[in-house]
């Protein structure tokens, strides 16, 4: 009887009956900032990762894992995102999965490669396209998952959560609205495969290298872009970042102009995951003018 | 005068050793028999009850439910058919309860893997008594009695058992590092071996870490290469210790959803949401199903009891027997003592005299017996817990 009423205990401290601050992890800064503007001042939102680190990628010891076990809740991206989530051990009463509602409208990844070995045969590791906040209409699927999340943890602050989900909601349908309008389909090139839910929803004829912003491609990556741009002229590179000076140049000269539209995947050194955003579908829409 | 007939009777009876200790013996076994099968049952029967309604909801596979039961709640060697991850989603997805999900296939000397997530420590109310807890592929958080019997410690490591050796090409031993031993809490927990699920899935070799082959050039390691796939030779090692420096080439293969699981403890947060998902397993053509496991107990109960009654009728009969024999035992040392008990009525002693002093013999043998069987159900009492799992639960 003791244990059923700890087990109840434990439940209802899942769905809420603690008072005071949550305490919110996220994994990547786009989902920080959706809590930060659901919860408004009723969390305690935290990036765990470093500035200047790519979330996906980046790996927590094991006493910043401890801190995050910790946690009232832990909001994942899904789609595969973060690697270091395959080999931590996590709560499933305090991780919610944001983009769990949109799951069979993942975008698999175009270029895994399998491997084989043993007895098991060929096998791929799973993977998707994982930046699916850049399709803004999914950006508002995962704040209202977060909505949801943090209302069943604090069920009397759940109409103030519903309307701080609302007022972001707007915002990114503005967004949205505006990125549906470039509604262009001149080819366009994307530095870096991170684009391809904002290239399927926006209707972006876009094509990806793989090259890095802070590094010079070298001839095989020059010749892979020249035999892409023989069926895909595009007269836009977008980047994550600015790119370097001698590649920019480089790409002047073929023609090619680029942009940078930030995935803001990591908290910005200024400004805010919106006033990215804006800045990004602004600069985007300037250049399909 | 009852201290004078007490004395002669205690120095007849210690005269009379051999005879006095088979009475004594006699008498203490009829009595301990059915007092002790009385305190084992009660004791099974707290335990058994007891964890089975701290659990409100089991969903398994169909098949038995007895099976389904044990293997969950007491990590009982007898495996029900597999489900998957799939099983979670579901009862995650309904909103009406938080699932639990474990996974009890493999051992490691000895004693049950139980692959879960740390939602079960919560769920049990479990404490970690030293170290820390489960937090990346390979830790192991291991039951009190699991550290006491086997002397690990954190830092310690342990190998899973592989599940037969002629299987070669079947599960191999995995090296999972003692992150911290539990509180005792005197139920199956104590004699568990806990991982996260996602290491139970590497025993069983759905997940495993190797070189990365992309970028393996070694040609005695690589036998193809195409742009879509890397063909690896024998040569190709899987890491058999998940450690800081291989902990990231660890993958899993195929669809999350599908990976197996033993059993999904459900935990609703009201009646009605337990009616309501119970409902949900009710169609005839569902390949799951949902037990209380309160009721699979209390069946199990019940037919530990009736073989009790039995066990109950047949010490009875073995009783009156023995109070039979007893009784002809006195009769005929009546008889023997014929000449001796003339002797005590020529000395003046009236009969009741004679019956005090027989009355007294009966009387110390019988509280001679009594002690015992006082001390024995002590002792027992005292090793009951840990008995009753050893032996009926385990």
């Amino acid at each position: 009887m003791k244990r059923a009423l700890l087990a109840l205990s434990m439940l209802a401290q899942a769905v809420g009956a603690e008072p005071g601050d949550l305490s919110v992890y996220a994994v990547n800064y786009p989902l920080a900032y959706f809590a930060e503007r659901v919860a408004g001042t009723h969390a305690d939102v935290v990036l765990p990762v470093p500035p200047g680190v790519d979330p996906a990628f980046w790996t927590p010891d094991i006493t910043t894992i401890g801190r995050i076990q910790e946690g009232d809740v832990l909001l994942l991206n899904g789609a595969y995102y973060a690697k270091w989530l395959q080999w931590a051990s996590l709560r499933i009463s305090r991780t919610v999965d944001t983009s769990a509602k949109f799951r069979d409208r993942y975008l698999p990844l175009q270029d895994s490669l399998t491997h084989s070995h043993g007895p098991s045969g060929e096998h791929a590791h799973t993977g998707a396209a994982f930046t699916t906040w850049l399709d803004f209409q999914h950006a508002a699927l995962q704040a209202s998952a977060i909505a949801e999340a943090l209302g069943r943890k604090r069920p009397a602050l759940r109409s103030t959560f519903q309307k701080n989900y609302e007022a972001l909601a707007k915002d990114l349908a503005a967004l949205d609205a505006e990125l549906k309008a470039v509604n262009s389909t001149r080819p366009l090139l994307a530095s870096h495969p991170v684009y391809q839910y904002l290239a399927r929803r926006y209707g972006l004829n876009l094509k990806s290298v793989h090259w890095e912003p802070d590094s010079i491609p070298d001839d095989a990556q020059w010749s892979e872009l020249e035999s892409l741009l023989a069926s895909h002229p595009a007269e836009w590179m977008i980047w994550e970042g600015v790119p370097d000076p001698e590649t920019e140049k480089r790409l002047r000269q073929m023609g090619i102009r680029s942009l940078v539209f930030d995935p803001s995947a990591n908290r910005p050194d200024e400004g805010d995951f919106l006033s990215v955003m804006r800045r990004n579908v602004d600069d985007l829409s300037a250049a399909f003018r | 005068m009852m201290l004078d007939s007490l004395y002669i009777a205690w120095r007849y009876v210690v005269f009379q050793r051999g005879k006095t200790a088979t009475l004594v013996g006699c008498i203490t076994l009829i009595a301990f028999l059915p007092l002790a099968l009385e305190l084992l049952l009660a004791e099974s029967e707290r335990q058994l009850t007891s964890r089975a309604s701290d659990t409100p909801l089991v969903v398994g596979a169909r098949g038995s439910t007895l099976d389904l039961v044990m293997n969950t709640l007491y990590f009982d060697d007898e495996q029900p058919a597999a489900v998957s991850m799939a099983t979670t989603q579901r009862v995650l997805d309904s909103d009406l309860a938080l699932p639990v999900p474990v996974y009890v296939r493999f051992r490691a000397r000895g004693f049950p893997i139980v692959g879960t997530t740390l939602d079960y420590f919560d769920f049990r109310g479990l404490e970690v008594a030293e170290g820390r807890t489960l937090a990346v592929l390979g830790d192991t958080v291991i039951g009190a009695t699991v550290a006491e019997r086997l002397g690990l410690g954190p830092g310690d490591s342990l190998l899973s058992a592989p599940e037969s050796v002629f299987d070669l090409a079947g599960v191999y031993p995995l090296k999972m590092r003692v992150a911290g031993v539990l509180a005792r809490a005197h139920t199956s927990d104590d004699l568990a071996v806990f991982v996260d699920l996602k290491s139970t899935w590497v025993i069983q070799g759905i997940g495993h870490g190797h070189q990365d082959l992309a970028a393996a050039t070694d040609p005695t390691v690589v036998m193809k290469r195409d742009d879509s796939n890397v063909v690896a030779t024998a040569k190709l090692a899987l890491h058999t210790e998940i450690t800081e420096a291989n902990r990231e080439s660890f993958h899993f293969h195929g669809a999350p959803d599908a990976y197996p699981l033993t059993a999904v403890i459900a935990v609703p947060p009201d009646q009605k949401s337990a009616t309501i998902l119970r409902g949900r397993y009710l169609a005839t053509d569902e390949r799951d199903q949902i037990v209380v496991p309160g009721e699979v107990v209390a069946g199990l109960l019940e037919s530990i009891f009736r073989i009790k009654n039995v066990l109950d009728a047949v010490i009875l009969i073995v009783g009156l027997a023995t109070v039979l024999a007893i009784v002809l035992v006195f009769a005929l040392s009546l008889r023997l003592r014929e000449r001796e008990i003339q002797t005590i009525f020529k000395l003046g002693c009236s009969r009741s005299t004679v019956a005090r002093l027989l009355g007294s013999e009966i009387l110390i043998i019988v509280c001679a017996s009594a002690l015992i069987v006082g001390a024995l159900m002590i002792g027992l009492d005292g090793i009951s817990n840990g008995l009753v799992r050893g032996l009926i639960i385990r």
